[in-house]
């Protein structure tokens, strides 16, 4: 069965069927209701905001897009780039912002895994999830967006790993768009005490009447709460259509001695504004951040990194790296922010950007906010072109200027491939960069 | 090639005025100045701002933030920070409309 996505917008009366359609808990009603209340009372962002000043949503028309009120499944492929071939313990997927499948190896279900659309343990485990669903760390009235997010997400994934429980094969979460459809898709996990795992997140478009993708709206969250001494390796892929609106509050805590490496590698969407904010809340925590961006066409895909030091002795490693084709646009602006107390801190971010055409531009905007006075904290930018030597001594040696190009693409991004320990992430990311890869002009 | 695209009606714009449009998949300023119209992209060059909510003084808007002016009529950067052009659009009037086709950038 094929459905077409909801066009009805997001007013009050969808927004009633909405909860209508969705037969949850009192406190999740009341939740959404509470965020719908505040979405109603905001203001969307002014454009002398500075978080907003480089980004341009007026052509944003919400109007377009809107909520999921039937409870159908659609049957219809979602294609990976990052699970194929992959072992998985796991398995969601979501179109539309419609829960489509959800798989969990019963060996980890055995152990007291809990895993599956968001949609379905929030009814299952009604207490767990209301313990940790945007209470402690994306803040459901930071914006509007994120205030819509909160009243309306849906197609959303869950990960709880019970304390000490070890997890090697990855789970894998895919949300889907087709054209004019809306994704409010909530992403949390959570990882108790000594647990570990590896989730690798994706988006997709999938194509519609005649192939093409056609626009659409996603408007997401992401939760990480990590217990004391437990590890989480996170891949997120965006790979929308070049015609998706893509918007994103993502924030991690990160425990006593807990570790985060959080990979990030956005290639789609026609405009992206992402928040991403991790906070080091117990003491020896430590994360690391890759950030891979590639933009082409007109794309404009806009940052906004903090890496906040709440507790001492914590180290936090945040690199961005971004390639830049034709008329695209990246804005970068970073933040280490050191409570009083977080002494011992060490802090690091770099963002480094490769323009690929002289019509591209990249912000960059590091910035530190010290409050404590024995830290290490350094951040750094560098912004450059492909070096027509290099080009020139690839040429000389048998190979295309498109060939030459690429490889230096390819170098460029390598020392984030180096960090990624999971082949099949390493492979997708670089196969999917280098076939976007034009000659350097 | 894009088309003309009919937009206010001339009544509509002071003069000197300026007002923001959404044509096609851009966004544009309209200048109503000395009984002629003109458009140029909402975009400052300098840093990729809006540049619709400065002042107009003749044919000259200056970007709100950072200062740089550009000649409404052509797009020129005149003054720093801008050293690049902003796009200048096609208009006409026409039964007593407004209309504007976009340059092909």
């Amino acid at each position: 069965m094929t459905l077409a996505p909801a066009t009805t917008g997001f007013t009050p009366e969808t927004f009633d069927a909405f909860l209508r359609s969705r037969n949850e808990p009192e406190w999740l009603v009341n939740l959404r209701k509470h965020c719908w209340e505040a979405f109603q009372r905001m203001d969307w962002p002014a454009r002398n905001d500075e978080e907003w000043i480089r980004t341009d949503i007026r052509l944003l028309k919400l109007s377009q897009f809107g909520l999921p009120v039937d409870a159908a499944k659609p049957e219809v492929a979602v294609p990976s780039l990052l699970s194929e071939g992959v072992q998985l313990a796991g398995h969601v997927s979501s179109i539309d912002g419609r829960p489509q499948t959800a798989t969990l190896d019963e060996k980890w279900r055995a152990k007291g895994v809990i895993f599956g659309s968001l949609d379905e343990v929030a009814k299952t485990h009604s207490d767990l999830v209301q313990k940790y669903l945007l209470t402690r760390a994306v803040n459901p009235e930071y914006d509007r967006f994120a205030a819509l997010h909160g009243a309306c997400w849906s197609g959303g994934h869950f990960l709880y790993v019970p304390r000490n429980v070890s997890i090697g094969d990855p789970f894998h979460f895919i949300s889907a768009l087709r054209g004019g459809g809306a994704d409010l898709s909530h992403t949390l996990i959570v990882l108790e005490e000594g647990a570990e795992a590896t989730v690798m997140c994706e988006t997709a478009s999938l194509p519609v009447a005649g192939g093409a993708t056609g626009a659409g709206f996603h408007n997401g969250a992401t939760e990480v709460i990590l217990a004391p001494r437990a590890m989480l390796r996170l891949v997120s892929l965006q790979n929308w259509s070049d015609q998706v609106w893509n918007f994103a509050h993502q924030k991690a805590l990160v425990g006593h001695d807990s570790s985060l490496q959080w990979t990030i590698a956005a290639m789609g969407s026609r405009l992206s504004k992402v928040n991403q904010h991790v906070e080091l809340c117990g003491k020896g925590a430590e994360c690391q951040v890759n950030g891979v961006l590639f933009t082409e066409g007109k794309q404009h895909i806009s940052y906004h990194t903090l890496q906040h030091h709440a507790a001492p002795g914590c180290r936090s490693d945040f690199l961005y790296k971004a390639a830049l084709q034709d008329k695209s646009r990246t804005v970068w602006r970073g933040m280490i922010k050191v409570d009083p107390l977080a002494q011992k801190t060490d802090g690091y971010q770099r963002n480094d950007n490769l323009m690929l055409s002289t019509e591209a531009r990249a912000d960059s905007i590091p910035g530190l906010e010290i409050e404590a006075d024995d830290v290490r904290c350094t951040h750094g930018s560098t912004t450059g072109k492909v070096d027509e030597e290099l080009i020139f001594y690839a040429q000389a040696r048998g190979l295309t200027r498109q060939e030459a190009t690429r490889i230096i693409v390819s170098g460029f991004f390598q020392q984030i491939f180096d960090r990624i320990t999971i082949e099949s992430v390493r492979n997708a990311l670089g196969h999917a960069i280098l076939r976007r890869v034009r000659e350097y002009s | 090639m894009p088309d003309f695209v009919k937009t206010v009606p001339v009544a509509e714009l002071a003069d000197p005025g300026k007002e923001l449009l959404e044509v096609g998949e851009r966004v544009v300023v309209l200048f109503h100045v000395g009984g002629k119209f003109f458009c140029i992209d909402d975009v400052c060059t300098h840093d990729g701002g809006p540049l619709s909510d400065g002042e107009l003084d003749d044919h000259t808007i200056a970007c709100p933030r950072h200062g740089a002016k550009f000649d409404i009529c052509t797009g020129k950067a005149l003054t720093m920070p801008a050293t690049e052009d902003t796009v200048a659009h096609q208009v006409e009037v026409r039964d007593g409309w407004v209309w504007v086709k976009l340059s092909e950038e």
